[in-house]
């Protein structure tokens, strides 16, 4: 039954992103042209440009996931039918997937349009999952917040920038890495700290924000 | 008879204050390191940002005190007052630091890595007080800053003490290095520590009116007579 | 006294930090004056 609507519900969110990501993309691509085969460009600005496009889609997208509940009153259905962290996790594997897709969609596109090589295609995909995850894992948790104040989308841009930012910075230095083809460095395990420790804070806190 | 001891310690943080100040110009030297007397800046500028710290992680512990200890509400008006009191010193301590830097490195700002997580530690805390007047319920408000509060236990540290060394800092080292060194002159130790503590005391003090008068008010519109 | 001197960045923050105290300890006592059940202003 759960499984069923999520299908249905992530299948209209990921047509809806994935369209808006695409619009950002082409935008990024249209100012900057093949930006890709100057050194200095491909080095410093593009992985930043990713991660932006990613943060809009899923600031665009993910907010969705609970308004939705809020509005449509299965909240409190939702509520009486399942535990808090079995809703807080099912909610993360949705945001993941979601995230996780759009990268699989854009990544590729963004590495064509822009003729940017990659030095480690490896430490890329590493940057992408370890990245994507921490970025719809902290945007799930906020959304769940914001979707407390009702009518106030807004909220959502202003609550995740402060708590997105660490995991940003720590995803374009990984990025950066991957295209100049240095090692890892630091930057890897900081991000897998910061996606262990939102989730874990989610675990936590989300069944506050669930129970009144 | 409480009223001479509280008035008394009153009395007593002006003078330890003004003794600060004092020390702060003609107990202590001025670090021939930086640019003429700009050294001096430190005993205000390094309590201000330490207080901000320590009033974020109260704000925090009344936060875990209202989800965790019974839901009252005087845990979340302290949380938010500390959060207020957070970001003035907060934004003290972001004022008098790039008065510094306009003098040491030549411009009000420059997105030093230290300036930079300043800064988004108070957009954090904006975020907090932009949430909270967003809501109406005051059960609901409660609830969802305290856990906006906490995020920040896991958030912040990522500020303080990570972004900091990606990116190389012109700051000057904290005071306390991470081998535990103390590693500035004597006096100027002394000064800042009193002072830290003398800001901390202030901090408590303005909180204590914050969250008395919050309650004054919360009080009123329980009871419009 | 030297104007911009030490001594005079002193006297300035005694003023500022006297004058801090001062507006304190108003809004304290109209507090306390407050909560003792008194009408304020």
């Amino acid at each position: 039954m759960k499984d069923w609507r999520c299908e249905l519900r992530s299948r209209y969110a990921l047509n809806a992103i994935g369209l808006f990501a695409v619009t950002t993309l082409v935008v990024t691509s249209a100012a900057l042209g093949p930006a890709g085969t100057n050194k200095s460009l491909a080095i410093n600005v593009l992985p930043a440009m990713l991660w932006l496009i990613l943060l809009f889609a899923a600031a665009a997208g993910l907010p969705r996931a609970f308004v939705h509940e809020e509005e449509s009153h299965t909240a409190i259905a939702l509520r009486l039918a399942s535990p808090p962290s079995a809703l807080f996790v099912g909610k993360l594997v949705f945001g993941v997937t979601l995230l996780l897709a759009i990268e699989a969609l854009i990544a590729p596109l963004y590495l064509a349009v822009m003729s940017l090589e990659v030095s480690s295609p490896g430490l890329l995909v590493v940057a992408l999952v370890s990245g994507g995850y921490g970025l719809a894992a902290g945007s799930v948790l906020i959304a769940a917040l914001a979707s407390q104040a009702r009518g106030k989308s807004t909220l959502f841009s202003v609550l995740a920038f402060p708590v997105l930012m660490p995991l940003l910075l720590l995803a374009i230095e990984l990025t950066r890495n991957a295209v100049a083809g240095d090692v890892a460095g630091p930057a890897l395990p900081q991000l897998l700290l910061y996606d262990g420790s939102v989730t874990i804070a989610g675990l936590m806190l989300f069944p506050a924000v669930w129970n009144p | 008879m409480t009223r001479t001891i509280s008035l008394g310690l009153r009395a007593a943080l002006w003078l330890v204050m003004s003794l600060c100040i004092w020390g702060a110009f003609f107990y202590a030297w001025s670090d021939p390191a930086f640019i003429g007397q700009s050294s001096r800046i430190l005993f205000f500028h390094v309590p201000m940002a330490w207080t901000s710290f320590v009033a974020y992680f109260a704000a925090a512990i009344w936060s875990a005190r209202y989800l965790w200890g019974g839901r009252q509400m005087r845990h979340d008006r302290a949380a938010a007052a500390a959060v207020e009191c957070g970001v003035l010193f907060g934004v003290l301590a972001t004022i008098t630091g790039s008065l510094w830097a306009r003098i040491e490195w030549g411009a009000f700002w420059n997105w030093d890595p230290r300036q930079t997580s300043i800064v988004v530690v108070l957009l954090f805390y904006g975020a907090y007080l932009a949430l909270r007047s967003a809501m109406a319920d005051a059960e609901i408000r409660a609830r969802i800053s305290s856990v906006y509060a906490l995020i920040a236990l896991v958030v912040t540290p990522f500020f303080y003490f990570i972004v900091p060394r990606i990116t190389d800092s012109l700051h000057p080292q904290p005071v306390i290095n991470a081998d535990r060194k103390i590693d500035v002159d004597p006096r100027m130790f002394h000064v800042l520590i009193a002072s830290a503590l003398t800001y901390t005391v202030l901090f408590i003090w303005i909180h204590n009116l914050r969250t008395r008068t919050q309650s004054l008010v919360d009080a009123r519109e329980d009871d419009p007579s | 006294m030297e104007l911009g001197g030490l001594g005079w960045i002193f006297a300035v923050n005694l003023i500022i930090w006297t004058g801090l105290f001062v507006f304190l300890l108003r809004i304290e006592r109209r507090i306390a004056g407050l909560e003792a059940g008194g009408k304020g202003r």
